[in-house]
């Protein structure tokens, strides 16, 4: 070790310690300072890692926590960064902090798109894994072809890892890339031909710029797709669902390559989280029954995402949106749910919800209606849009009350007509609603 | 129902970003307290555009590489597409949809990628800028005052014959010096309010549906559509 990264090793770690220990937090701040003596210190640090780098628009967070489980039936030195330090200076942190490790230690990274190349120019990893690119709000500049083109800058210098790649996104098959790539993808269904609905983003063939068809689809722009103008199809899949058994909004059976799985987090795009940690699993020697004993575990810390509390006698889902992907993949779920439910959207625009609320009609509200629901809420600080889009998607007058204050929200949930109540709402507004709930001694201060 | 709207959106699956498909949903909307139905068709890549079919049009904004393909399709609907606009038909464009009708805009690697010219204006870039946040505009005709979001690298200038759809009152508009947002020709509206601009303008959206159920109903009323409000304080708990 050169006297550089031992100096800038040590500051990072003197600077976590004194932040665990006075501040009790602490999570990029060692990093940077440690990058600021060291710019090159994540090679010193990760050098006798075997490294994953887990990246994409959806699904990053559960994907490496199911992957890290999934590795645990094998593995027993595992590092992994914490939701949310997922770019440079989180991820020094985390090597920065890691324990001694003594064979020769996995490290399952989520990583920032744009970061990617931040991490591969000092590491080697061993696999990728691309779980998809959407067009996200929050990604003001981002098209999903610049989204793409950042990531496999980063993986330029890595091309003798393993890419283990979404199957059923398109852009991931539109480049030929040096590295071996293994897909994974959904293959249950009976084809048809059909098309994606026309506020699709993605659609066009990569080959022939046409619009690409499907013989089947599970949401957005994913699929088994093939080009009736030029032949271009879905690669052939290493790993795939071919069962789907149920989905509540609460867990999803299911196989993959025969082996049965049961998953305690509802929503098909959790199913493609499992699947891309089953990929891992399998191209890392784990015995696919081992894997389905790790993903059927019912662990709260990884799935804590849907937060369920309690007013009175009702059992409330809070659940984040802030695309109209994942905005429809959430309808989709609570579609599932056999009990009866009210549903409430709260929609703020602050920066961190994204600024601009026009993707809210690229969501599929008209869904609600036809799912027989008694009582709806609309809300936040962007209330008028939010009601006149539940309007507009055939939300009856009668069954809406609007909400712009969320402090009255505990009082409005009270009054529903449901024991089972979803809340969908964007960053702030979940925010001023769990603050809301805090003062009230509904659920514990602090953020999920 | 009583009358019928046929629509096309225009390349709705390549030009799609930021809700744009809103316009057509809230324009069904009002359309509805008219006994009006709108019929949307989808108009892509190889499709014939025929000009005596639509009642309105939609052609909405897109990502830099889709609106490449799309200029090279459009150009094979140059002409059925002009004949609708110096026919009278009721159009909207957002965004990259109003950049294609005017003469050029310029692409993300700098190239001029032609439109059709069906409208007298023009786009050019800004080196690495965007003009992005909430905007307010004000028509000068009817008074209205138009809010929406722009998000846009382009920077359009308007010809002879063609009108603002308004003057900026805050924000960029068309191109952050001249005080122009959006055009109007004809019965063509182009803006590059997302939000979508229909849905969050119910003067502007009551406006384009009226003008296209009386160009193919001159002899039905619609005047109950200037009595309807959407009263979006029904309902309200507890105000702010």
């Amino acid at each position: 070790m050169s006297i550089k990264s031992t100096v800038a090793t040590w500051t990072g770690k003197s600077a976590y310690w004194f932040l665990h220990t006075f501040r009790g937090g602490g999570s990029s701040l060692p990093g940077k300072l440690a990058l600021k003596l060291d710019p090159a210190i994540l090679k010193q640090l990760a050098k006798n890692y075997d490294v994953i780098v887990i990246t994409g628009t959806n699904g990053k967070t559960l994907t490496t926590a199911l992957t890290v489980k999934v590795l645990g039936e094998q593995y027993s030195d595992i590092l992994t960064n914490p939701s949310g330090s997922n770019m440079k200076q989180g991820i020094v942190t985390t090597f920065l902090t890691a324990p001694k490790a003594h064979q020769k230690p996995l490290a399952v990274l989520e990583v920032d798109e744009a970061n990617v190349i931040m991490v591969t120019k000092y590491i080697t990893p061993k696999a990728f894994v691309f779980t998809n690119i959407f067009r996200d709000q929050m990604d003001r500049y981002g098209e999903i072809y610049t989204t793409y083109k950042k990531i496999l800058d980063g993986v330029a210098l890595a091309p003798e890892a393993t890419i283990i790649a979404n199957g059923d996104l398109p852009l991931f098959n539109s480049k030929k890339l040096p590295n071996p790539i293994l897909y994974y993808g959904f293959d249950y269904q009976t084809d048809t031909d059909e098309q994606a609905p026309a506020n699709t983003d993605g659609l066009l063939c990569p080959r022939c710029q046409h619009i690409l068809h499907y013989h089947s689809r599970t949401y957005s722009n994913m699929g088994k797709y093939f080009c009736p103008h030029c032949g271009f199809e879905r690669p052939q899949l290493t790993y795939k669902l071919n069962v789907l058994t149920s989905m509540t909004p609460t867990s999803s059976d299911f196989e993959i390559n025969g082996q049965a799985m049961h998953l305690n987090i509802g929503g098909q795009y959790n199913i493609y989280n499992a699947l891309a940690a089953f990929a891992v699993g399998r191209f890392m020697d784990v015995k696919p029954a081992k894997i389905a004993h790790a993903l059927s575990e019912n662990d709260e810390q990884v799935f804590g995402r849907q937060e369920i509390f309690h007013v009175d006698d009702k059992d409330v889902t809070l659940i984040l949106v802030k695309n109209p992907v994942g905005l429809n993949q959430v309808l989709q779920m609570i579609s599932t749910d056999e009990r009866p439910f009210s549903f409430a959207a709260l929609l703020n625009a602050n920066y961190a919800d994204g600024i601009d609320t026009s993707w809210i009609w690229d969501g599929d509200f008209e869904q609600l209606p036809k799912l027989n629901v008694p009582a709806y809420i609309s809300g936040g600080e962007r209330y008028r849009d939010i009601t006149f889009r539940l309007k507009v998607a055939g939300v009856p007058t009668d069954k809406l009350t609007i909400v712009p204050d969320l402090t009255k929200m505990t009082a409005e949930i009270q009054k529903l007509p449901t024991k089972q109540v979803y809340v969908v709402a964007t960053y702030t507004a979940m925010l001023q609603l769990r603050k809301q709930l805090a003062s009230q001694g509904i659920i514990d201060g602090g953020m999920a | 129902m009583t009358y019928t709207l046929n629509a096309a959106h225009l390349y709705g699956d390549l030009m799609n970003t930021y809700g744009d498909i809103g316009n057509i949903l809230a324009m069904g909307y009002y359309a509805k307290a008219v006994d009006a139905t709108i019929n949307t068709e989808l108009i892509s890549l190889d499709n014939p555009f025929d000009p005596a079919k639509y009642d309105f049009v939609l052609f909405g904004g897109g990502q830099d590489y889709e609106q490449t393909i799309v200029s090279k399709d459009l150009q094979t609907k140059k002409a059925p597409l002009t004949d609708y606009i110096e026919a009278g038909g009721p159009f909207l464009a957002i965004c990259g949809g109003f950049q294609m009708l005017g003469h050029y805009y310029i692409g993300a690697q700098g190239e001029k990628i032609p439109g059709i010219g069906a409208l007298d204006h023009y786009t050019l870039s800004q080196d690495n800028n965007r003009f992005i946040g909430n905007i307010t505009i004000k028509n000068a005709e009817t008074g209205q005052t138009y809010y929406g979001f722009e998000n846009h690298n382009g920077t359009t200038f308007l010809g002879k014959g063609e009108r603002p759809l308004g003057d900026v009152i805050q924000g960029h508009g068309n191109n952050g010096k001249d005080q122009t947002e959006g055009v109007i020709y004809k019965n063509t509206f182009g803006s590059y309010f997302h939000g979508p601009i229909l849905a969050r303008n119910e003067a502007l959206a009551k406006r384009i549906l009226k003008l296209a159920l009386q160009r193919k109903y001159p002899d039905g009323d619609f005047s109950t559509l200037d009595q309807l409000h959407e009263d979006l304080t029904k309902n309200v708990v507890v105000k702010p």
